[in-house]
């Protein structure tokens, strides 16, 4: 069952970010696994089997008799019985029976560990009782990271926005932007919309500081590396702030001309890289200020007054 | 001119129907696929007609509080831009019709309306 073309995984425990290794510590292997195994019988042929790895899109099928893990067919497994012509024999004669497999008790560094260790797609997890009761693979490990990660991030945003010092009066808040992320791009710019609304503004105002918002974010997703967005209100203005670390505006005054774009197609693609973005902001912005360096970053600034303090 | 009537005449499909579905009075109308320029229009009671179908349409659309969107070109919206439109009270629609035609037929019911 093994691929030998499979490259180890780089999770060096010394050289990778805390947060991850306490993750691999915390999580389980239950944790992390999928439940729903497609198994097959010791009975069946490795022609069915491999059918059945077809249709559900996967590489390897446990063979399972009374809960209890008997071996693995795997994709390897497959094409030696194209090769040798035993595709029709049953499972049981041509299945990989001596198993590395982990316990879903175990924290997930075994589950790491393993992966490092031994070059197999897939380990099957035991329960205590030594039923199967689910198989891991480097996909669900990375899935459940990413997914744990973000919940990190999540939380630390939010505490970091309860943080901030808010006087009387005055509304303000963070968001982290991230580079080409087209699916959430605008949110930011969406949730302070709201907070305008909500604060009673004029349909003006709030329509200004919006087209504001949007475009300095939609320029951190199409052309920044990745930055933060700063809203903040007090009586007289809003400010809308967003800043990247690079990779920065070569021609600040070429930027800011209508019609001057960078974007490639795939972004024009998605409606942006007009050459419309700097102007617009500018446009709608009482006061606008952009500061840029090649290789530094870019930190823009949107002041719209509030038509109280005019 | 009204969404009921702007359904009938370009034979939309409705996939959200926005807050005052039937007594909103859509006076401007933009079209075109990039959003940069749609955010330039300070129109009030504005419908956005495009062919883009991305979720980008919805948020520019919610940024310059237009009141409807239309697809043209039958182009189905993604599940996101359906759930954004109902979260954010915006009209969404699509039409069989071409840029050219919904825009031509929406200006005449427009003109036929004032």
């Amino acid at each position: 069952m093994s691929d030998p073309n499979r490259r180890p995984v780089s999770f060096d425990s010394q050289n990778i970010p805390s947060v991850l290794t306490e993750l691999i510590f915390r999580l389980k292997i239950k944790d992390v696994m999928s439940r729903k195994v497609i198994t097959a019988s010791k009975t069946e042929s490795l022609r069915t089997i491999q059918h059945r790895m077809k249709a559900e899109n996967i590489t390897g099928v446990p063979i399972v008799e009374d809960k209890r893990l008997l071996g693995l067919v795997s994709m390897h497994d497959i094409l030696t019985a194209f090769d040798e012509g035993t595709i029709d024999e049953p499972a049981e004669r041509h299945m990989t029976r001596s198993l590395k497999v982990l316990e879903d008790d175990m924290p997930l560094s075994f589950a790491v560990n393993y992966f490092n260790k031994f070059r197999f797609g897939r380990f099957p997890v035991l329960n205590k009782d030594r039923e199967l009761s689910g198989i891991i693979t480097i996909r669900d490990i990375n899935t459940t990271l990413l997914r744990e990660v973000n919940r990190i991030v999540e939380s630390l945003e939010d505490e970091l926005n309860r943080n901030t010092p808010e006087g009387q009066g005055v509304n303000s808040r963070q968001f982290y932007i991230v580079a080409y992320d087209f699916e959430n791009a605008g949110r930011a710019s969406t949730e302070i919309k709201k907070i305008l609304k909500g604060q009673g503004l004029d349909r003006e105002t709030v329509r200004r500081a919006a087209v504001a918002c949007y475009e300095l974010e939609m320029n951190l997703v199409v052309h920044s590396t990745g930055g933060k967005m700063e809203f903040r209100m007090d009586d007289e203005k809003i400010t809308i702030r967003s800043s990247d670390s690079g990779p920065g505006i070569p021609d600040v005054d070429k930027a800011l001309e209508e019609g001057f774009s960078t974007a490639n197609e795939w972004i024009r693609s998605l409606g942006f890289g007009a050459g419309m973005g700097l102007p617009n902001v500018k446009r709608v912005s009482d006061d606008f200020t952009l500061v840029s360096e090649p290789g530094r970053g870019t930190d823009a600034r949107a002041v719209i007054r509030r038509p109280s303090a005019l | 001119m009204h969404f009921p009537e702007i359904c009938r005449a370009l034979n939309c499909k409705e996939y959200n129907r926005g807050k005052d579905f039937s007594d909103v009075d859509v006076r401007n109308v933009t079209a075109g696929d990039l959003m940069s320029e749609v955010l330039v229009f300070d129109l009030e009671k504005m419908l956005l007609v495009t062919s883009l179908n991305s979720e980008q349409v919805l948020r520019t659309a919610d940024m310059v509080d237009a009141v409807g969107v239309v697809l043209v070109n039958e182009k189905e919206p993604t599940q996101a831009m359906k759930i954004l439109a109902g979260d954010m009270g915006i009209t969404l629609l699509n039409t069989a019709q071409s840029m050219f035609e919904a825009c031509a037929i929406l200006h005449s019911l427009l003109n036929g309306d004032r």
